[in-house]
C-alpha cells in the first residue's frame, strides 16, 4: 500500500514534469480540436452516437499505447503493485502531465479492483453544450476511456473503462470507472515454460 | 519570453519586407515598432495566463484522426457491402443495454497499419479520407479566429483586415497555437495568391518509414498536411471568404540550406488562392 | 572504456533491435540487425529472464528491486526495463558501473521520438500471436531511429 510518502512524490513528479518538462498548448485548441473531431464523427454516423462512442473509444485506445511510452519515458515510473498505487499514478501523474488535471479518486469497491474519477474539470468538453438527442447516448470524452484503456493494457493491466456520468448528458457530475479485469502475465519465450 | 519576442519581431519585419517590395503602405517606424512590441508582449503574457494542455497531447490527438478517417473509411466501406443487413447495429445496441457488463468496444488495427491502408487505398477512397480530414480542419479554422479575437489580441482588427493581413494572422497568430511556431515564409503576389512555407512542420517532424522507402514515405505523410489545409480555409470562411472562392494545396518543398538538419527531410508549402 | 553491443528487447520476448560493434576504434564497424546476433539475443534474453526471476522472488514484496547490471568476467550487461515489458541492454567493459542514464536517454529521447511518436512505426512489433514468446522477427529500421543511436552510442564506443 502507498505511504503518506510516496503519494506525495508522485504528485510531485506529476506537477515538476507538467511545469517543467512539456510544451504546452492552448487548452481551448485542444477543446475545438476535440469538438471538431466528434462533429466530423457524427456526421459520418448519421447521428447513430453508440457508433461515435465506439470510434471515440477505439482512437483513444490507439492513443494510450504510444501515450504510456511517452509517460514512462518522462517519469521512469515503475509498475505498481496494486490498484491503489495505479489509481494515484493516473490521477496524480498522468492526468497532470497531459491535461494539466487532477481528478479525484472515489468510490473504490471492497476488493480494490475497481475505482471512479471524477472529473471536475475536463479540457474536452470545456463549454460544450450538446443537443437533445446527443444527449440521451453520446459520451462525449469517450475518448479518454479508450485511452485508459490502452495505456493500462501497455503495462499489463486488463481493464474496462467507462463513463458512468457525465455533465455534458445533464447529471451533476462527471464520473470516470476504471475496473481490473485481471493482471495480464508477462510472456514467457516458448520452450521455457 | 524574449526569445518569442525577437522571434515575432523577426516575421513581422519579414512580412513588413514584402510589402515594402510592393509599396503597400504598412507601418515600419520605429515608434509603431515599440508600440507593436509592447502590444506583443502584453499578449504574450496574456496567452501564458491561459489554461493550458500538453502539446503532446494535443499532437497526438491531430495526427490520430488520419488512422481515424481511414477506419470510418473502412467502417462505413463494410456497411455499404453489408447485404445482411443491421446485424452490427443489433450487436452495438445489446451491448448498451447489458447492465454491469462492460464489453470493450471492437477495436481498430493499430495507426500505423491503417496509415498503410490508407496508403494502399485506392484514390475514391483516398480521397473520401482527406476530405474528412480537410472537414475536421475546417471547423477548427472557423472556430479558432473566434478564440484569438476574444483573447484580445492586438493584431486582429478585423474591420481594417486585408487579405493580406488575414494570411499574416494565420502565418503567426493560428500557427502559434497549433504549433508553437510560425510560418517561416509568406509569399504573396498581391493578387490573391499565397505561399506558406513551414520548414519545420511540427506534425510530422519524427516520422520515418524506413531507410529506403523515401517516395513512398513522403506519400504516406501526406494525409497529415489535410487537417491544416482546412485549417486555413476554416479561418479564411470565418472572415467572408467563402470556401468555394478559395483553392488551398499542400505539397512538399526543399528546406533552405542554412536551415540545420530536421528529421524530416522535407518542408511543407501551402498555396493559397483566393478569387475575390 | 568501451561499449561492445546494444539490444532493445519488447514484451513478447523477441530482441527487436541490436547492434554489435566489432572494432572499437570505428564506430561504423559491426553488425546491425543481423541474423548472426540472434543466438546470442535468444542467450542474453534468457540470461537477463533468469535473474530478474530470481531477483524477483529474493525481494518478497518490493517489486521496484530490478536488475540493473549483470559483472560477467571482462563484461558488463546494463539494463534497462521500463514499465511497458522494454529492455534495453548494453554490453560493455568493465571500466564503467552503470549506464543507466545512457539507456534511459536512448528510451526517452530515441525511441519514444523515434518510434512511439512515429506514426508509420508499429509500437508493437509482432504483429500477431505467431510473433510472440520469442517468435518475432521484426526490427526497429526506421532510419531516423538509427542515425540518432548512432550518433549517441557511436562516440561512446571507444572511451
Amino acid at each position: 500500500m502507498s505511504t503518506p510518502t510516496q503519494s506525495k512524490s508522485l504528485k510531485t513528479i506529476g506537477e515538476d514534469t507538467w511545469k517543467n518538462k512539456t510544451e504546452k498548448v492552448n487548452a481551448e485548441l485542444f477543446t475545438l480540436t476535440y469538438g471538431a473531431i466528434v462533429s466530423q464523427l457524427c456526421a459520418d454516423y448519421d447521428r447513430d452516437f453508440q457508433k461515435v462512442n465506439n470510434h471515440l473509444f477505439s482512437m483513444g485506445y490507439n492513443i494510450g499505447v504510444r501515450l504510456i511510452e511517452d509517460f514512462l519515458a518522462r517519469t521512469a515510473l515503475p509498475r505498481c503493485e496494486n490498484m491503489v498505487k495505479t489509481s494515484e499514478m493516473i490521477s496524480k501523474c498522468a492526468f497532470k502531465i497531459f491535461l494539466n488535471m487532477t481528478p479525484q479518486v472515489t468510490n473504490w469497491s471492497t476488493e480494490k479492483d475497481a475505482f471512479s474519477l471524477m472529473l471536475e474539470e475536463n479540457p474536452l468538453s470545456d463549454f460544450v453544450e450538446l443537443p437533445v438527442d446527443a444527449m440521451k447516448q453520446l459520451w462525449y470524452s469517450n475518448v479518454l476511456c479508450g485511452v485508459l484503456k490502452g495505456a493500462l493494457e501497455m503495462v499489463q493491466l486488463d481493464c474496462d473503462v467507462w463513463f458512468i456520468s457525465d455533465i455534458l448528458k445533464g447529471d451533476s457530475q462527471t464520473e470516470l470507472r476504471i475496473k481490473l479485469n485481471k493482471v495480464l502475465k508477462d510472456e514467457v519465450p516458448i520452450g521455457e515454460d | 519570453m524574449v526569445r518569442t519576442k525577437e522571434d515575432l519581431n523577426q516575421s513581422i519585419k519579414k512580412m513588413n519586407r514584402i510589402n515594402a517590395a510592393s509599396n503597400t503602405p504598412t507601418a515600419v517606424g520605429t515608434q509603431e515598432t515599440t508600440e507593436q512590441q509592447k502590444l506583443q508582449h502584453q499578449l504574450q503574457i496574456f496567452q501564458n495566463s491561459l489554461p493550458k494542455v500538453s502539446q503532446t497531447a494535443y499532437m497526438l490527438l491531430l495526427n490520430e484522426c488520419v488512422p481515424l478517417s481511414m477506419a470510418v473509411e473502412k467502417k462505413r466501406g463494410d456497411r455499404a457491402l453489408n447485404l445482411v443487413g443491421n446485424g452490427d447495429d443489433e450487436v452495438s445496441q445489446t451491448e448498451g443495454k447489458l447492465e454491469g457488463v462492460h464489453l470493450s468496444p471492437p477495436l481498430d488495427p493499430p495507426s500505423n497499419q491503417l496509415c498503410r491502408e490508407l496508403y494502399e487505398a485506392d484514390e475514391e477512397k483516398h480521397n473520401r479520407v482527406l476530405d474528412r480530414l480537410r472537414n475536421i480542419g475546417f471547423e477548427i479554422g472557423n472556430k479558432v479566429t473566434e478564440l484569438l479575437v476574444f483573447s484580445n489580441n492586438p493584431n486582429l482588427h478585423f474591420k481594417d483586415m486585408d487579405l493580406l493581413s488575414v494570411m499574416k494572422f494565420i502565418c503567426r497568430d493560428v500557427w502559434r497555437q497549433m504549433f508553437n511556431k510560425q510560418v517561416d515564409n509568406l509569399k504573396t503576389n498581391h493578387r490573391g495568391t499565397f505561399y506558406l512555407f513551414d520548414y519545420d512542420y511540427k506534425p510530422i517532424q519524427t516520422f520515418a518509414l524506413d531507410s529506403e522507402s523515401s517516395a513512398k514515405e513522403l506519400q504516406m505523410v501526406k494525409p497529415f498536411l489535410e487537417i491544416t489545409v482546412g485549417v486555413i480555409k476554416g479561418v479564411l470562411a470565418s472572415i467572408g471568404h467563402a470556401p468555394e472562392n478559395v483553392v488551398c494545396l499542400a505539397s512538399y518543398v526543399d528546406r533552405p540550406e542554412e536551415k540545420p538538419r530536421s528529421s524530416f527531410t522535407k518542408g511543407v508549402s501551402f498555396h493559397v488562392q483566393v478569387t475575390m | 572504456m568501451a561499449i561492445y553491443s546494444f539490444w532493445i528487447f519488447d514484451k513478447h520476448c523477441n530482441c527487436i533491435f541490436d547492434r554489435e560493434w566489432t572494432l572499437i576504434s570505428n564506430s561504423a564497424s559491426g553488425t546491425m540487425n543481423s541474423k548472426q546476433t540472434e543466438e546470442t539475443a535468444k542467450l542474453l534474453y534468457g540470461m537477463i529472464y533468469s535473474l530478474r526471476s530470481v531477483t524477483k522472488k529474493l525481494s518478497r514484496d518490493d517489486s521496484t528491486n530490478e536488475v540493473r547490471s549483470i559483472s560477467i568476467g571482462k563484461y558488463r550487461i546494463h539494463t534497462y526495463c521500463t514499465a511497458s515489458g522494454l529492455w534495453f541492454v548494453l554490453l560493455s567493459d568493465y571500466k564503467q558501473s552503470s549506464y543507466a542514464h545512457v539507456l534511459r536517454y536512448i528510451h526517452s529521447h530515441i525511441y519514444v521520438k523515434y518510434v512511439t511518436h512515429n506514426i508509420l512505426s508499429p509500437y508493437d512489433f509482432a504483429e500477431n500471436e505467431n510473433e510472440t514468446r520469442g517468435r518475432g522477427f521484426r526490427k526497429i529500421s526506421n532510419r531516423n531511429f538509427i542515425s540518432a543511436l548512432e550518433s549517441f552510442l557511436g562516440p561512446m564506443i571507444a572511451q
